[in-house]
């Protein structure tokens, strides 16, 4: 490793809303060009995960350090630095609805480089084409299909050429063919190098097609760390579940039967 | 105590179970016997559940027996917290509420006063990197002032004929008809012009900032901007301010003026006053402190409009029905404290000016 901190390093993270945490110590490292898929089920605290690591959330405890720098320590042009290699995808997109596609991805661009505004349209459409909306430059969010505006949210995600990359939920809600659009959109990012992505997923495809690493997350805590055949051969049941597509509908909870039924 | 019940397991059955149940004394165990059961629909199930709820309840220690088959599996699948009785979450004596209601208090005030700074911080630096985003404020303005011209002229007359109306009945008694047209003047320019233009404004731009900011909460294009290194109070909140504080003291200024006509033309038109003598009377009777009184007071009105809505907006929980919860609250606010502001200034004025 040419860099002696690593792109990514979350310590210990402890975060939630409220008295009751959704994430209670999680840690793991990435590094630049490596695609780590973080997985779990609903509700076990991938999304609040993000939210951590790019800073809408204050850990309770433990840290997030980019490249060695810790977000929540950090204030003003410091923060905004590291803000700034940080580019986030939403799970919605989150496009600015009055903008049109090519003024959402040259929001960031102009405010932050500023650089004139034919300049940064035309690095907005540069991002555009590389996603394949070129055509779709000029239009508002409201008239994009659900993979569209993914897509345009990762162009904007990606606009200033961030080192470390935050995907919630790339192929949710989309076909099997625009998911995998997404999967291959995401492994040509990954193939320049020097960016580090997260995703956060439940598609057993993408999975397979993209991750690197893996993470599983359950009940906030990291159930299982590795490559992904390592995280397979884990030997807890919500994993082989997770892999296997075995329901889990009657783990845990008693049903009225066990009791009633004597 | 065995109780079996027989196919159908419709109402009847369902009935005469309960009515046997309820009748017993807390502690008896009674089994419901499903052998003879071949087949339950769910709303047959939500009946036995509901049967077995109550029961225990009420003390008795409801068992079910003997399912097979497919009311097994169907049975297998209903989470035992269904039937279990509910735990009666104690309540928290009144202090503790009272204790946990004003720590709530601050800690949202405690919150609001980082988004006041910025948001002062913002409207102070006109130009540059870091400036006011100016055509967004420009948006506004048309959008809170250019738009809003007829509605509150049209209300600001209608408030200058009642004044005048009101007046007259009074003043004819002592025969000072032309007085109306000091009533009308002073009270237009320094209390029911800035007050009804902010009333008007509070309900048609505050729900919209507070709508707008708060929809976008929830879209999370709030969080995308934070996520940008880009400050949502520079971007929404400052614009709206900025606007609002433009355009309520020219409203205002129309506003007056409407009121103004509507009371020259109840006291030319209906009271046959000497149209000349009333816009004179109107002239003599206001000073530049008045109007600038009523300038001061749109400003303040307007600043306190955009702040309600945009804070509004911006602590948007809930969804889309939080946003509905918003723009009632935000409009609902934005009224009292300027009904409350207006009482403040004129009882200063009157007592200091």
């Amino acid at each position: 490793m040419t860099s002696p901190a690593p792109l990514l390093a979350v310590e210990d993270l402890v975060a939630g809303y409220g008295e009751r945490p959704v994430l209670d110590g999680v840690s793991f490292v990435l590094e630049r060009g490596e695609i780590l898929v973080v997985l779990g089920a609903s509700g076990s605290g991938k999304s609040t995960l993000l939210r951590c690591i790019v800073g809408l959330l204050a850990p309770q405890r433990g840290r997030v350090l980019v490249s060695g720098q810790d977000m929540s320590a950090a204030a003003g042009a410091e923060r905004e630095a590291i803000l700034r290699s940080v580019g986030m995808a939403f799970q919605s997109a989150a496009l600015l609805n009055s903008l049109t596609v090519a003024e959402n991805v040259a929001l960031p661009i102009e405010e932050h480089w500023r650089l004139d505004r034919p300049t940064a349209r035309m690095l907005a459409r540069l991002h555009l084409s590389r996603v394949g909306l070129a055509g779709a430059a000029d239009v508002l969010p409201s008239a994009l299909s659900g993979g569209m505006r993914k897509r345009a949210g990762l162009a904007r995600a990606l606009a200033l050429d961030p080192s470390l990359l935050l995907f919630d939920e790339p192929s949710a809600g989309l076909d099997p063919i625009t998911a995998r659009g997404l999967d291959d959109l995401i492994l040509g990012l990954k193939a320049r190098g020097s960016l580090g992505i997260v995703v956060v997923t439940h598609e057993l495809g993408s999975i397979h097609a993209i991750a690197d690493r893996a993470i599983m997350l359950s009940g906030g805590r990291v159930l299982a760390a590795g490559t992904l055949d390592e995280v397979r051969a884990h030997p807890a049941r919500e994993v082989q579940a997770f892999f296997s597509r075995e329901t889990l509908a009657r783990t845990g909870s008693a049903s009225v039967l066990d009791v009633l039924e004597r | 105590m065995r109780l079996a019940l027989q196919p159908p397991v419709g109402d009847a059955a369902v009935d005469a179970a309960r009515r046997r149940i309820l009748g017993l004394r807390a502690g008896t165990k009674v089994v419901v016997d499903l052998a003879a059961v071949e087949d339950l629909d769910t709303v047959a199930v939500a009946r036995l559940l509901t049967l077995v709820a109550e029961g225990r309840a009420r003390g008795v220690d409801v068992r079910i027996a003997g399912a097979r088959g497919s009311v097994h599996a169907l049975l297998a699948t209903v989470p035992l917290d269904l039937v279990e009785p509910a735990r009666v979450a104690s309540a928290r004596p009144r202090l503790e509420r009272l204790g946990a209601a004003t720590l709530d208090a601050l800690e949202r005030t405690r919150t609001m006063l980082p988004f006041l700074r910025e948001t002062i911080a913002g409207v102070l630096v006109p130009v540059g990197r870091r400036g006011i985003k100016w055509d967004i404020a420009l948006a506004q303005m048309a959008q809170a002032g250019a738009r809003a011209t007829p509605i509150v002229v049209f209300i600001a007359f209608l408030v200058g004929v009642v004044l005048a109306l009101n007046g007259a009945l009074q003043l004819r008694q002592f025969g000072a008809q032309i007085f109306i047209a000091n009533l009308v003047a002073i009270s237009m320019t320094r209390e029911m012009g800035p007050l009804m233009t902010a009333i008007v404004v509070a309900g048609r731009s505050g729900s919209a900032i507070a709508a707008e900011i708060g929809t976008m909460v929830v879209s999370e294009e709030v969080d995308a901007l934070r996520t940008m290194a880009l400050s949502p109070v520079r971007f929404l909140v400052v614009p709206r301010v900025v606007a609002l504080a433009t355009v309520l003291p020219c409203l205002t200024v129309l506003a007056t003026a409407a009121g103004i006509f509507g009371g020259w033309v109840v006291g030319v038109l209906a009271l046959e006053l000497p149209s000349q003598a009333y816009l004179t009377q109107s002239v003599k009777s206001l000073f530049v402190a008045d109007l600038l009184t009523g300038l001061f007071k749109s400003v303040a009105f307007a600043t306190l409009i955009a702040l309600v809505g945009a804070w509004r907006g911006l602590t948007v929980q809930g969804g889309p029905e939080g946003v509905g919860r918003a723009t009632t609250a935000a409009v609902v606010t934005s009224i009292i404290l300027c009904i409350v502001t207006n009482a403040g200034f004129t009882a200063f004025f009157y007592f200091v000016g």
